[in-house]
Parts: structure tokens; sequence; C-alpha cells
């Protein structure tokens, strides 16, 4: 019986089956005897979150352009239908051929959030594939590759994958393909080919690189194998407006978590937030010009048939020509009933003619990052958003008939005490205020404040890497004082678990003594992490101390200035010394200007060679 | 304004989809189609399009219909259908397109072919007879009143029975449209309720949706 066959015969048994047969529109069928390399782009979570990912779908269509590769789709099963593939021996599939994906070429996962790393274990095990990379065959094949944020430390998995590729893979993931694809003709084994990929900029084969530590701990010294880079520098791509992009998406049946069509705009961010990774490991700051982003928007739009479109971006408003941008995306969506979602975007400075074309499109609610509770805070985090500008805004919405305001706060954050926490509350309060205080508010339901508080997580490449994370008592302690500190029914605050965090600290600061824990804690049946219903911090912990791992070393400890660091031998383009300095001003509680203002000096601009807003419409 | 009435397979693979996110779907193969669909004219403006009946998930179908209306009255029916079928999904074509002739009410009953697959074919067979030559079939029913027993061997008209050494096949009619629904699992359900014998749906789908006089729904 086919592999189709045994799967069809059980998928009416489980939730939304659609989810494991194929066939949507925009889906990629090639013939498997003319296709040379096979690829399965990996997502460790569900169809509905994967799907959604908007790094997969750019490179699933770059890789198909390319007649003789062939990328296919593959997800984490939900548990239903995890039960219904180990009763019945059904191997982990692509949802294009519905071939298994052990005799692939290359098995990419995609490393978006820490918390999915039980996820990709108990995918290689549903693959048949061996979970350990020295436990796979010589011979060339079945090559576990990931790629993805999380990538910047990829140490915790480094026992797990045969090569991480780092930065933007546009570029990157065909060479690496193309290198494969002429070894495997000549014949080359796994290891012949890891050493050669090795030498391709941004290729990191973990393998080849070892770490002898002190006894304390930390790290004494990290030896590479002969011939291979001692460091491993990540990719860009220099011409941002000319990268590929997909025409097509594939369009599911069932209904995903961001289910529109979706166009960047640009990568990196200016701003400098110091907690915020995706601020520092995908810098340089790069934009496509307006007409592009039209362009693109109007070509997914036709193909897919979405009547929905985001823009995805750090930051748009950052964007240069965001004014000539935005107008001529709202009259095209506008026409064709298309609507047009702008996440991420900053109302301060638009023209009251765009401002009045863009109150037609945005339905959503009002929401402000403030991260941190009193300006002091605000200013140790280089988060540089005002509470006056906060208030202005809210003024503005609620003028406008908006009575619902959301903000993210963060616990936990470096010099934080008491009166920052209460600052949350009574600025929270003060937004209730004023919403009383307007004349022409809109009537009848009244305001609503929704406070969400989630717990600070030190992260790899930013200034915070050097920080410990707040302990379980001291964050339970804040959100007592939170609670406490609220005295309006108007206003409702939610947090997130400690527990997540800390796990979220430890997986993105740990080194390569981790893997067995990681491995330990999936065998105890650790997977989705990141789903409240399964997460289960015991089993971690059982799994921690059975590998003889202390969690506090590395979410609760001061890493040094001068410790290296398990992710120290990567290269995200950005100093170490720049991330130095900024972590020092950052406890004076000074703040650093954004990077159209005034370089600070990340050092990305010598590596690329060139400087940031060179491309930018206000340069040219 | 042309009335339109589109008759599509749902076969394949694309028996998985629901029928909520079949709705999905077709708003998203016209807006492919770029076809002149009517949209409503409310605050919200959305196409205007309905199916006659809905249809279960995993249920293959060779006569479903779909109802909108087009705002172009010089645009031939073929130029819709060519239009529709460029862009539909794997496992879905359009296999008419006409103009609607009759209310949606004259839906009466639909028919169903299903496959049986057995080991023992035979023991099936009997078991599938007995009930076809019951004088009634007591089934428990959900309404939205709560379970109610209600005979469903009144208003089933069985078509044919055959065995075929590897199944057992059966073509059904069933009450269908606005007033009254049987799903041929009802019967499958009492099937297993009078034996033992084990057995599995190889094939259910949906063959034809009727007026009360049996004539084809136009």
């Amino acid at each position: 019986m086919e592999l189709k066959d045994i799967i069809e015969k059980h998928l009416l048994d489980v939730q939304k089956p659609s989810r494991y047969i194929g066939g949507e529109v925009g889906s990629v069928i090639k013939d498997k005897s003319k296709v040379n390399v096979r690829f399965a782009f990996c997502f460790p979570d569900t169809y509905d979150i994967g799907m959604s990912h908007i790094g997969m779908k750019i490179l699933y269509s770059l890789t198909n352009e390319r007649e003789n590769y062939w990328c296919e789709r593959c997800f984490a099963p939900s548990e239903d239908f995890e039960n219904v593939m180990r009763e019945n021996g059904i191997p982990l599939y692509a949802l294009e051929s519905l071939d298994p994906i052990r005799d692939f070429d290359f098995i990419g996962f995609t490393l978006q959030y820490e918390l999915s790393y039980t996820n990709i274990l108990n995918m290689l095990d549903l693959a048949g594939i061996p979970i350990f990379a020295k436990d796979r065959s010589p011979e060339l094949g079945q090559i576990i590759i990931a790629g993805g944020p999380c990538v910047c430390n990829p140490e915790p998995l480094a026992d797990f994958f045969d090569l991480f590729v780092l930065g933007e893979g546009e570029e990157l993931n065909l060479e690496v393909m193309d290198l494969y694809c002429e070894m495997k003709k000549k014949g080359a084994s796994r290891l012949e080919f890891l050493r050669a990929a090795a030498q391709i900029e941004g290729v990191y084969v973990p393998q080849f690189y070892h770490f002898n530590y002190k006894d304390d701990g930390t790290i004494e010294s990290m030896d590479v194998t002969d011939g291979i880079p001692a460091t491993v520098r990540k990719r860009i791509i220099r011409d941002y407006d000319k990268v590929y992009y997909p025409k097509n998406f594939v369009v599911p049946f069932t209904e995903i978590v961001h289910d529109r069509a979706s166009v960047e705009v640009l990568r990196g961010c200016i701003r400098g937030c110091r907690f915020c990774q995706a601020g520092f490991i995908y810098r340089p700051f790069r934009e496509k010009k307006a007409d592009t982003i039209f362009e693109q928007t109007k070509c997914l739009c036709e193909n897919t048939g979405y009547d929905e479109v985001s823009l995805a971006s750090l930051s748009t408003s950052d964007h240069s020509d965001i004014d000539n941008m935005l107008s001529k995306l709202i009259d095209y969506t506008a026409g064709e009933k298309i609507n047009l979602s702008l996440p991420s975007l900053r109302v301060d400075n638009f023209s009251e003619s765009l401002l009045n074309k863009i109150k037609k499109v945005r339905k959503s609610g009002l929401t402000f990052a403030a991260e941190g509770g009193t300006q002091r805070l605000r200013d140790v985090i280089n988060k540089n958003v005002s509470e006056e500008e906060i208030m202005n805004t809210c003024r503005i919405a609620f003028e406008g008939g908006y009575s619902n305001v959301k903000l993210y706060f963060m616990m936990g954050l470096p010099t934080e005490n008491d009166e920052d926490i209460i600052g949350i509350a009574e600025l929270a309060q003060r937004i209730v205020d004023l919403f009383y205080s307007i004349e022409d508010r809109p009537r009848g339901k009244g305001v609503q404040v929704s406070v969400s508080c989630a717990t600070f997580v030190p992260k790899p490449f930013t200034p915070f890497e050097f920080e410990p994370q707040d302990t379980r008592e001291m964050i339970e302690h804040k959100q007592k004082l939170l609670l406490s500190s609220v005295k309006s029914k108007k206003i409702r605050i939610s947090y997130h678990d400690p527990n997540v965090s800390m796990l979220e600290a430890i997986l993105a600061k740990g080194d390569r003594r981790l893997c067995s824990s990681i491995y330990t804690a999936w065998r105890k049946g650790c997977r989705f992490d990141s789903w409240e219903d399964y997460f289960c911090f015991d089993k971690w912990l059982e799994a921690f101390s059975e590998c003889g791992i202390d969690p506090s070393f590395y979410a609760n400890r001061r890493f040094e200035y001068n410790e290296i660091l398990p992710w120290d031998h990567l290269d995200y383009l950005v100093d170490k010394e720049f991330l130095v300095r900024e972590n020092k001003t950052a406890h004076e509680a000074v703040t650093t200007p954004n990077c159209r203002q005034r370089c600070s000096g990340c050092g990305v601009n010598k590596k690329v060679g060139r400087e940031c807003f060179a491309t930018c419409k206000s340069n040219i | 304004m042309l009335r339109v009435r589109a008759t599509f397979e749902k076969k394949g693979r694309s028996k998985y989809i629901s029928h909520l996110d079949l709705n999905r779907c077709m708003l998203r193969t016209f807006r492919r189609s770029k076809l002149p669909i009517w949209y409503t004219e409310g605050f919200n403006p959305h196409p205007y399009y309905s199916f006659a009946l809905a249809l279960s998930l995993g249920f293959e179908s060779s006569c479903e219909i779909l109802d909108f209306n087009i705002t172009d009255d010089t645009m031939s029916m073929d130029a819709v259908h060519d239009a529709l079928n460029k862009v539909m999904p794997e496992g879905m074509r359009i296999v008419k397109v006409a103009e609607q002739k009759q209310k949606i009410t004259a839906i009466a009953k639909a028919e169903y072919a299903l496959s049986l697959a057995a080991e023992d074919s035979n023991a099936l067979y009997e078991a599938v007879q007995q009930l076809v030559s019951a004088p009634e079939i007591l089934i428990e029913k959900k309404t939205k009143k709560g379970v109610k027993t209600v005979d469903i061997k009144s208003d089933m008209e069985i078509i044919s029975c055959t065995n075929t050494g590897l199944s057992v096949d059966l073509v059904m009619r069933l009450p269908a449209g606005t007033q009254t629904n049987y799903n041929p699992t009802l019967f499958i359900e009492a099937l297993k309720n009078i034996t033992d014998t084990v057995f599995e749906i190889a094939d259910i789908r949906r063959t034809a949706i009727l007026c009360a006089d049996n004539s084809i729904f136009e």
C-alpha cells in the first residue's frame, strides 16, 4: 500500500485533516526523476503556525525556481496525528510528494524560537532519522541543516545538526545545494561534503569546533579542526531591493495564524532597543523601494487571491519613503477591496492626508510597546518612546473613536526596581484618566487598558547578552506588586509564566553541554514547549538534574565582559566591544540615538564595506 | 446581472476541505479568476455566493452546486466556466455553468454512492440486505432540540446494492435541502448496530442533487 493510502485511511480521525495531505493552491509539484536535490523545509511547529512563516515562503519559492531542485514543506503533526503516525508506522513525510523526508538530500529546520527545540528531535524521530549527527550514515545524503534567528547561538543543538546556515538564506542556501549536487556526482562522503561546505561564508559545521571548560563551568578555550575557519560570519543580501521575492504563496485550505499575503518592506532596524535580538542580528538596515513593494503586493494578491495583505518588517514607519509607499498601496488595496494591515506602525509623524487614508484601513486597536514603566527604565533599555508621545497618540485615538489601548511591558529588565513596576500601573491609570478628561470621547463602553507583561529574556548579540535573568521569586514579587498597584477596573493585567521565560533564557544562552538535557527532556515527553497545554517545567528540571546541568548557571548568572561566550565564534557583524559599550551605557541610564540620527559604531558598516543608508530614499 | 449556477466536482485530496474552509477557498478562487463577481453593498462589501448543500468532510462529489452573480451581462457562460477552471484547486473542477433555473427550495433529495470494503463481503452483503428489507431503521439523530429517534427507512430509496466480492456497493437517495437532511453515515451507523462484520468506507460520494420528481436540480 502506498504511503498516501495509509495516511488517507486515518485522516478523517484527526482534527483539520487538510493540514496533512497537501494539494494546496500554489504548492509546487515536480517530477522526481528529473530532480537532483530534494530539500524538506521543516517548521518545528504545527501547520497552522509554520504556514504563516514568511521565510519559508521565500526559500520554498526560491529553491523551486531551480528546475532540478525540489523544496517541499513539512510540519510537526499535532498530538492526535502523531499518535496515528506512530501506531501505523507512518514516517514523517513532505506535503508535496508525500514521500518520507528521511530519503531527502536536505532536511532543513528553521529555528524561530528556542521553545521549538524538542519538536525538532521529535520530528527527526518521527522521520526515522538518527537524532545525533554522529549516528548518521557516512554516505552523502540526509543532511540535517538549520537556519533562522536562533542559529545565532545554535550550540544547544550542536550535536543534532550537520550544519547551520547563518544569516540570510537567499544566496547561501543555493550555494550549499550547488556544492552538494556537485559533490554527490563525484561520490563524496558526508564528511567530505561538510569539510567543503564549511569553507562557504555563513556555513557553520559544529562538529569541527571543540570546547574546553574551566572548573567554574565557563569556557576555557575553543579548538577548531585544521583547515576550518575559526569564526563564521553571517550572510547578508547586499542589494535588498533586487532580492528574490515570491510571486505566489501556497494558499492553505484550513485557517492559519497569519492567513494573508505578506510583503517584506525592510530588513534590520535603526532603533537599537537593547533587549531586542532582532534589532541587532538583522543589521544592516536595508529597504525595498516603494515601487518594488507595490509591485510585489499586487503580484501576490493577484496570484494567491488573498483579500488581505500585510507589510512585514521590524518597524514599517522607519521606511524612508513611507508616505509615498502607503499612499500607493492604499489606493490599490481600497480599489480592489483588499484589506491592508499595517502592524508595527508608528502613527506620530504622518501627513494629515495620509493619516486619513490610514484611518480608513486600520481597524485594529491601538498597541504600544512601552516595555518599561518609567522614563528611567525606558532609557536603560533604549526604548525611545516618551510618555508624552504615548499620551498624544492615545488622545488622537480616543478622539477618533477608539476606546481600547493595549500596552506591552517587560518585567525583570536590568536595573529594574519596585518604582518601575508601580510605574506601569501609574502609566495605565493616566491613560484611563486621559480618556475621561476628553470631551468628545466615545460614549457607551468606557475605556479598556490592557497591560501585558512578558518576562525579560536576555539574548545573544544584544547589549543585554551579559545580563542575568530575574529568578522566579523576583518575578513573582513584581507580578504581585503590579497587581496590587492597579486601582481601576478599566485596567486589565496579564503576564507570562516565568518558567517558560526561564527555559527560553537557558536555551538562548546555553552551550553544547545542553544537548543531552534537550534530548533527555524530549525522551521524557517534552514537546510543544511554547504551548501552555504542553509545557511541563518539572520534566525539564528533571532532565537538567539528570544531566548534571545547573539551569541558573545559564539563566541567572551575569556573564562577564571578558568571558568566552558560547556564540563568540559566530560573527553577526555587530562588534562585541560595541555590545559591551552599550551595556555600560545602559547601566548609566543613557540612551543611544537611532542609526539615522547618528552612527553609534556597531561595526556593521565597516564589515559590509559601505554606509548603512546608502540606498535609502533620503540619501539619493 | 447574470445569476449563475455552477456545478463542480470535489474529488481526490480536495475531499479533506471542510465546508467552512471551502467558503474561504472559493472566495480566493473568485479573486484569482478576476471574474466580475457581484459584491454585496453593505458596510463591508463581500462577494455574494452560496453553496446549495454542505458536503461532509471526507465525501467526494461530482455534483456540488455554487450560486453567484456576475455583473457583466454580456459575459458568456463558457467564459465563466474557463476562467474558474484555470484557478480551481487540485481535485475541484467546474463541470457546468448555467443560469439559475429553479429556486434553491426545489432541492428535495441527494443521491450517494457508497463502497463499503470488507474481507467477508458476503457477510456484509447479508447485513446490508437485512437492513434494506427491514420495515424501519431507527437511528438517534442530534437536532437543535436534543437527541431524537427517527426512522430513516421511510424516506430512503435504495437504487442499487451489489456485492463485488471485495466490497458492497450501494447507491441510495436521501432527503436533502432546506427541510430534512439525512447523511448516508446514518445508514452506516445503523449497519454497525446489526453486524459484527468488519468493514470500512472505501469510497463515499454524492452523485446527484435532485428535485422531488427525481429530476436533476438546475
